[in-house]
Parts: structure tokens; C-alpha cells; sequence
């Protein structure tokens, strides 16, 4: 067992450093801050789809009443794409909750570590509900 | 009216009708595209596969590929050259928990680098490679990479530099744009060779018209136009962060050969673009599969040439290739940058508690 | 007539003749396999040109090369006469823009009156640039400045060469010297725009001798030129790619976006091929020139 675990921590090392320049340079810690833990839930307002990071706008109700404006940091949305989702697959006026840690500069902006819709399930897990998965999307014939 | 004469005409022409088409069907023959046969199943009995080719001859390699895989660069110690399907099994089961990013242990300094689900990852490069070798690097046969050469003062330098700039980077205080990784800048990503698996948008589509083949990676949309007709490299003094590429056929590989590779951090590893040289081989092997094999050779870097074999997996038309913007929306740079001068400015920023907890 | 040498030769030229008429739709099949020969019908002679058959490829029009447009449209599509730039005072005439003819079938964009402020106030911004909120981020500037992607069709009168790649998949490439900008033209595809991007969808047809190219899904923040006309989330852009000659192709888009325009309107202009012995698209990677403008003023040690 151990032998394999060291195996995998060699491999995940090697996935790391074959990447060359690649995207092994960014740490998310940089960015954003493990001492600052937030969890929220709120309306999706919009989401952008795109690149590098796909961004959800989420208001949320504070308990005196007003609403703030975060902005929610995720993955690529190609990874999504190619599974069938489009940008109607989150539509606004969506309840998410979001668990991530809030950024350093202490501006109202988290990144989106977990992403679940008000009865647990993870957001964009699986492929698009008729998207998609079956057959080809959109080639001639 | 000489039918006589006009019968002749007639003949003459039946006849050469008939022989031109001969003629012309026989060059078509030639050129007929050899039918696809089945993709013999890996370790199979050898039952010779032939490459499709396009209309004007060439092999025909269009597409898009996916090349996503754990295997890793490196033979980890103590391993043989390929591992036993159970072996295999094993493995993937193991990484695949430990690479899960829906993993909430290991406290919070492990979590937030784990970023986001799973699921926004690729979730081919939890598999290694058909043929379940231990590395990708296939040459030296130890598959490990070979040893280094004692680098110049200058190198080292520009080494320690960038490292530094890392360092402060990984810390949250980068000090300027131009100081963060090429792809954090949105320069180039996963188009500058050689092509190496890595967590998402594994993805190259290929196209081909006569006289060229073009590569275009996912990552950073750029189109790499290989002409095929023997032209010269540009001028020496025109360096490009892709290089420049020139390919020919050796029966079924595709053969590239670049160089002038820009001098700033574009080369694979640090190596010296002025002695870096780098040969790639790509050869459909089956329907839905190309051989990437690449081989790098820098004498002042490394002590012997190496190389390795990426498999590369059709995915369309199935799943496609999107745009891969970057520059455009590349919110992250401000934030890391504005994050390090409000820390700068008020380094207890650091809250033990969050602000918000809704 | 009746000589032995007549006798002869006349059959045999007419042999000549009638193989060389019966064997041509076959050669040229050789080259596609699978599309019938296609129509004789030649591209209209837009500007007094011999009717002109492109050869073929895999059947359709072969549109192989790299292309260059020669109007100053990516300054203005209108009418503009010769004007200062940013900043003359310091560079002179490096920043002197050149003047050119509205390539707009009409000279004027038929603006919805309301829509026209939005216009006058993108030429009035479009040297500034603030990134420091996200959500406001691309309000200011002309994104070419910003050396981000042109979107259809500004990127086809860019001054810069392209690339068409053409082959025997279902994809065709366009690929931009600018900013190593690419765009996949699917064929015949029926797949919508997923989602927004800067280069959009792009779906391909032929009809006869012209690529039909319909583009969808853009980002509205694409500009059509430095002079600040836009459009928004609407956009719909038609393209023909028409050869005329083995030298030169028509281009026409016809571009419709009902927030922003009345009607649907057109351009139109030449493509030129690069006609230079080993031309090929070089790398222009602009984003290091912009770094300092977009980021600078986050930099350590900023003011």
C-alpha cells in the first residue's frame, strides 16, 4: 500500500513537472486565502463562461437586509462543454451554495471549491441533462 | 457525306476515349484511399492497420486528440518498464483518489489548492497509457531524464530569477505582470512543444490541406502551420515563442523538426534555445489513435538526447475543441497583483476568521 | 481536304478534342472523390473580371493560401480621412492613420439614432483602459488595443496576413497573424454556439463557388474598427468568400443585430493572396504590449 501511495505522489509530482511551463504555477493559494473559509448561499445573477476561469455572479442576502455582489471563481468551462453544458445550463435567479475560501485582498470574491444546488447536488456534475453524451453534437450526416 | 470518313473520326475518338479513361482510372487507383481496417485491440495478434489518406495522398491525421494521461514523465524508482493489467487497475483506482479534488481532508492549506470539483478536470488523465508503461520517456531505457550538464553563470542566474519569482508568486506577491509564468500572462500554455498531458483541455485538433499539416493545441488557440514542401527556416534572427516548424513524411510519420525558439523561458525545462533541438513523430496507429513521439536533444542541458511516447485518443466528433480565450477575461493577474499591494500595504490582512459567514 | 495528311489528322484532332472534353470532369474528380463535378456556374464577375472557376479540392472550391485584406476598414469602416493618432506630439507621423473609403454598401452603418451615442462615446474612450474591477473591465478602450481577439468580421480586414486550411475533414481553419487568433469553421454542422466566444461559431456551406460562413454567439465587447462601431449580444454575421482569379477573392459579410441597427447591412472588399515565395504567417504575439498599459498601475512600487 504504501508503496503505491508513493507511486501515486511521484506520478502527481511528474503530471506537475512534465507540464513544463504549464499551469503547475498557479496555486490557488496565492490567490486566494486558506484562513479565510466562507460559506454562503445566494441567486446566481450571471456566469460567465470563460477562460481561464468561468466566473458565477451570486448576490447574497446578509442577515441586515442588504445584498452583496460575489463574484465565484471555477474551472474551465471547456472541461463542461465538451459534456453537453452550454452557457443556458445556469440560468440566473439559480440558488447556489458556495464553499470556498474568500481572496486576499479581502474583496468579495471566493473561489468556488464546492458548488451545490439547494438539495446537495454538485453543480455541473455528470453531462448536460440531453446533451451532448449521446451520438455526436453537431457533426453533418 | 464520306462516311467513310466520318466513321474514322468516330473511331478515333471511341479509341481514345477508352485509353484516357484507362489511364485515368489507373492513377485513380492509386490514389483511392486504402479502406480503414478494424484497430487491432492493444496486444493483439499483429494485424496491420493502414492509414487512411487524404485526397491528395498524404496520411491523413485530421481531427481532434485528446492525449491526457497519468502516466508520468518520469519512470517512478523501482518500477519495470510496464506494469500488469491488475497492476494497472490498482493504480488508476488509487490515483484517482488521490488526485480527487472532491476530497475535503488534509485541512485547509491542501484544500484551497485543490480549487474546484473533480469534475472540472479532465478525467482521461486518471488512466495511463494502453500499452501501461511506467513512463512516458521511452529513451534512456531507465525512462528517467537523462543527467544535466553543469548550466553557465549566466543561465543560473536567469534560473535564480525566475525562481525567485516564483517563490513570490506561490507566496501571493508577485511584483509585476511580466514576472509570472507564460501562462499565467496568457503567452502560450500547452502549444509550445513538446505536447505534454496536464489537468484540462488536453486537446489538439489537426488539419491538413496539400503541402501543409497545422496543429492547433487548445491552449492557447494558436494554429502551428507546418508546411510539408522542404522551404527554409526563416531567418535566424526571428525568434518566436512556437519557433518555427518544418515536417515532411517518412511513410506514414509526420517528422517536425523547430527552431528559433525565443530565449525566455520558452524552451522545455530551461534548456538553451541556441542548442535545443527538438524532433517530433506523429503516426496513426489506428483509427482513433496517433503515436506522439518526441526527442529532445540540448547538449548544454542534458547529457544525452531523450525521448517519449504520448498516445493521443480521437475524441471527435463526438466532443470537440472550443475557443480557449485568455488574455481577454485574465481577471486572475489583477487580483493577484492588486491582492499583493493591499497586503503590502496592511500585512495583517490575513484574518484568522473569514468576513463573511452567511 | 481529301489529302492523305488531312485524312489523318482531322480524325485524330477531333479524337483529341472530344477525349480532352470527355476526360476533364474526370481529372478534375480525381482530386475529389466523393462530390459530383461541380456546376460550371462561374463566380459573378463583381468588378469586370473574366468569370473564374476555382480549381477544386476534395470537390468544392479550393480557397488554400494566405490571404490579406488591403482596405483601411480596421481603422474605420466609413468614410475617414487621414488623422492624428494617440499622441502625435511624441512620435509624429508613426502615429499618423491613413485615410480610406467606407467599404459599407451605402457608406454609412444604418445606427438606430439611440444607439449612435454608444458609438461616439467608444471612439471617445478607446485609448483608455481600466481593469482594476472586474465587472467594469471592459467598458473603456478598443479591445484591439488591449490586443485581444477581433471577433467576424473585423479580424478578415485586420492589416495583417491569415490562413485558409482547407482539407477533407468536416473542419475548416482560419488562422490569424494577429495575435495567433484562430478560428474552426464547421461544415455543414448542427451543433448551436455553446456559449459566447470572441471569434464566435462559425458554421460552413458551399453554394456553388462561395463559402458561406454563418457566425453566431460573439462577445458583444468586439469592436468593428478603431473608430468605435460595435454591436451587441445579438450579432449575426453572414460571410462569402468568393474566388475571382487564382490572385483574388471577394469578400462580402452582411451583418444584422436588431438592438443596435435598423436593417441588416453589408461590406465588401478583396482579398488579396500573398503572392512572396515561401510567404507564411510570422508570429505576432501582442500581449506583452499590453501589459504595462492594462496592469502597470498595479505593479510594485506604482504611485
Amino acid at each position: 500500500m504504501r508503496r503505491m501511495i508513493l507511486c501515486a505522489a511521484i506520478v502527481t509530482i511528474g503530471l506537475i513537472v512534465s507540464s513544463g511551463n504549464v499551469l503547475a504555477h498557479h496555486a490557488f493559494s496565492s490567490e486566494f486565502d486558506a484562513n479565510r473559509h466562507v460559506v454562503f448561499t445566494g441567486t446566481v445573477s450571471k456566469m460567465m463562461w470563460v477562460n481561464p476561469h468561468a466566473w458565477i455572479y451570486v448576490d447574497v442576502k446578509k442577515a441586515d437586509g442588504t445584498t452583496e455582489e460575489w463574484m465565484v471563481e471555477a474551472g474551465t468551462p471547456n472541461t463542461l462543454l465538451r459534456r453537453g453544458f452550454t452557457k443556458a445550463s445556469l440560468q440566473a435567479g439559480t440558488v447556489i451554495k458556495v464553499d470556498g475560501y474568500q481572496s486576499k485582498d479581502g474583496s468579495l470574491r471566493a473561489n468556488g471549491r464546492d458548488l451545490t444546488l439547494p438539495d446537495g447536488r454538485t453543480l455541473f456534475l455528470g453531462n448536460a441533462e440531453g446533451g451532448g453524451a449521446e451520438g455526436a453534437p453537431g457533426a453533418p450526416k | 457525306m464520306n462516311w467513310r470518313w466520318l466513321s474514322s473520326i468516330v473511331l478515333a475518338a471511341a479509341v481514345a476515349i477508352v485509353m484516357s479513361s484507362a489511364l485515368v482510372a489507373q492513377a485513380a487507383k492509386s490514389n483511392t484511399k486504402a479502406p480503414a481496417k478494424a484497430a487491432a485491440p492493444a496486444g493483439a495478434a499483429e494485424k496491420a492497420w493502414t492509414v487512411k489518406k487524404t485526397p491528395w495522398g498524404d496520411p491523413d491525421l485530421q481531427g481532434v486528440w485528446n492525449d491526457a494521461t497519468s502516466t508520468p514523465l518520469q519512470r517512478p524508482a523501482g518500477k519495470g518498464e510496464t506494469v500488469t493489467g491488475t497492476e494497472a487497475n490498482l493504480f488508476e483506482e488509487q490515483l484517482a483518489n488521490d488526485l480527487s479534488r472532491d476530497r475535503r481532508d488534509g485541512g485547509p492549506e491542501v484544500d484551497v489548492n485543490r480549487a474546484y470539483n473533480e469534475h472540472w478536470m479532465d478525467a482521461r488523465r486518471l488512466k495511463i497509457t494502453n500499452d501501461r508503461r511506467t513512463s512516458l520517456i521511452v529513451d534512456p531505457p531507465d525512462g528517467r531524464l537523462p543527467p544535466t550538464v553543469p548550466i553557465s553563470a549566466e543561465r543560473q542566474k536567469i534560473r535564480a530569477e525566475r525562481q525567485a519569482a516564483g517563490n513570490r508568486f506561490q507566496a501571493g506577491m508577485p511584483n509585476i505582470a511580466t514576472e509570472m509564468s507564460l501562462p499565467i500572462r496568457c503567452i502560450i500554455r500547452t502549444d509550445s512543444p513538446p505536447y505534454l498531458p496536464t489537468i484540462y483541455n488536453n486537446d489538439f485538433q489537426i488539419y491538413q490541406s496539400p503541402g501543409y499539416v497545422v496543429i492547433q493545441p487548445e491552449m492557447i488557440h494558436s494554429a502551428r502551420i507546418i508546411p510539408l514542401d522542404g522551404r527554409p527556416h526563416i531567418g535566424k534572427s526571428l525568434k518566436q515563442w512556437l519557433g518555427d516548424t518544418r515536417g515532411h513524411f517518412e511513410g506514414n510519420t509526420l517528422v517536425l523538426e523547430t527552431t528559433n525558439f525565443r530565449n525566455d523561458d520558452t524552451v522545455y525545462q530551461g534548456a538553451n534555445p541556441e542548442t535545443y533541438k527538438i524532433t517530433e513523430r506523429f503516426t496513426r496507429v489506428a483509427e482513433d489513435s496517433i503515436n506522439y513521439e518526441f526527442t529532445i536533444e540540448d547538449p548544454t542541458t542534458w547529457t544525452k538526447p531523450w525521448t517519449a511516447i504520448v498516445p493521443w485518443n480521437k475524441i471527435d466528433p463526438k466532443e470537440q475543441m472550443y475557443e480557449y480565450m485568455c488574455h481577454e477575461d485574465n481577471f486572475d493577474i489583477v487580483h493577484l497583483l492588486s491582492g499583493a499591494r493591499a497586503r503590502e500595504k496592511n500585512p495583517s490582512l490575513n484574518l484568522t476568521k473569514p468576513q463573511t459567514q452567511r | 481536304m481529301r489529302s492523305r495528311f488531312w485524312r489523318v489528322v482531322t480524325p485524330l484532332g477531333f479524337a483529341v478534342v472530344i477525349a480532352g472534353v470527355w476526360l476533364s470532369p474526370i481529372v478534375g474528380q480525381q482530386r475529389g472523390q466523393q462530390a459530383p463535378a461541380a456546376p460550371r456556374a462561374a463566380a459573378p464577375a463583381a468588378t469586370g473580371f473574366p468569370a473564374y472557376r476555382a480549381p477544386r479540392l476534395n470537390g468544392h472550391p479550393d480557397l488554400n493560401g494566405v490571404w490579406q485584406a488591403f482596405v483601411t476598414a480596421n481603422i474605420d469602416l466609413e468614410d475617414h480621412e487621414a488623422q492624428a493618432g494617440p499622441y502625435t506630439e511624441l512620435i509624429g507621423e508613426y502615429s499618423g492613420w491613413p485615410p480610406g473609403q467606407s467599404i459599407v454598401e451605402g457608406g454609412v452603418i444604418p445606427y438606430k439614432p439611440e444607439a449612435l451615442a454608444k458609438k461616439r462615446q467608444n471612439a471617445a474612450n478607446r485609448i483608455k483602459a481600466d481593469v482594476s474591477n472586474d465587472k467594469t473591465w471592459h467598458n473603456l478602450g478598443d479591445p484591439e488595443m488591449k490586443c485581444y481577439m477581433p471577433g467576424v468580421p473585423r479580424a478578415t480586414y485586420m492589416p495583417y496576413p491569415f490562413q485558409i486550411v482547407q482539407g477533407s475533414s468536416p473542419y475548416l481553419l482560419m488562422a490569424y497573424e494577429y495575435a495567433s487568433t484562430t478560428r474552426t469553421i464547421r461544415m455543414d454542422w448542427k451543433q448551436e454556439a455553446p456559449t459566447d466566444t470572441w471569434m464566435g461559431w462559425s458554421i460552413g456551406r458551399w453554394e456553388g463557388e462561395t463559402l458561406v460562413v454563418d457566425v453566431t454567439g460573439q462577445r458583444e465587447e468586439t469592436w468593428f474598427d478603431r473608430g468605435g462601431n460595435y454591436h451587441s449580444d445579438m450579432l449575426h454575421v453572414v460571410e462569402r468568400y468568393t474566388p475571382l482569379s487564382p490572385y483574388h477573392m471577394q469578400y462580402e459579410a452582411t451583418i444584422e443585430d436588431p438592438k443596435v441597427f435598423t436593417r441588416p447591412w453589408k461590406i465588401s472588399f478583396p482579398l488579396y493572396r500573398r503572392m512572396e515565395k515561401n510567404v507564411q504567417l510570422l508570429e505576432y504575439k501582442c500581449v506583452p504590449f499590453t501589459e504595462e498599459l492594462l496592469y502597470g498601475k498595479f505593479k510594485k512600487g506604482a504611485s
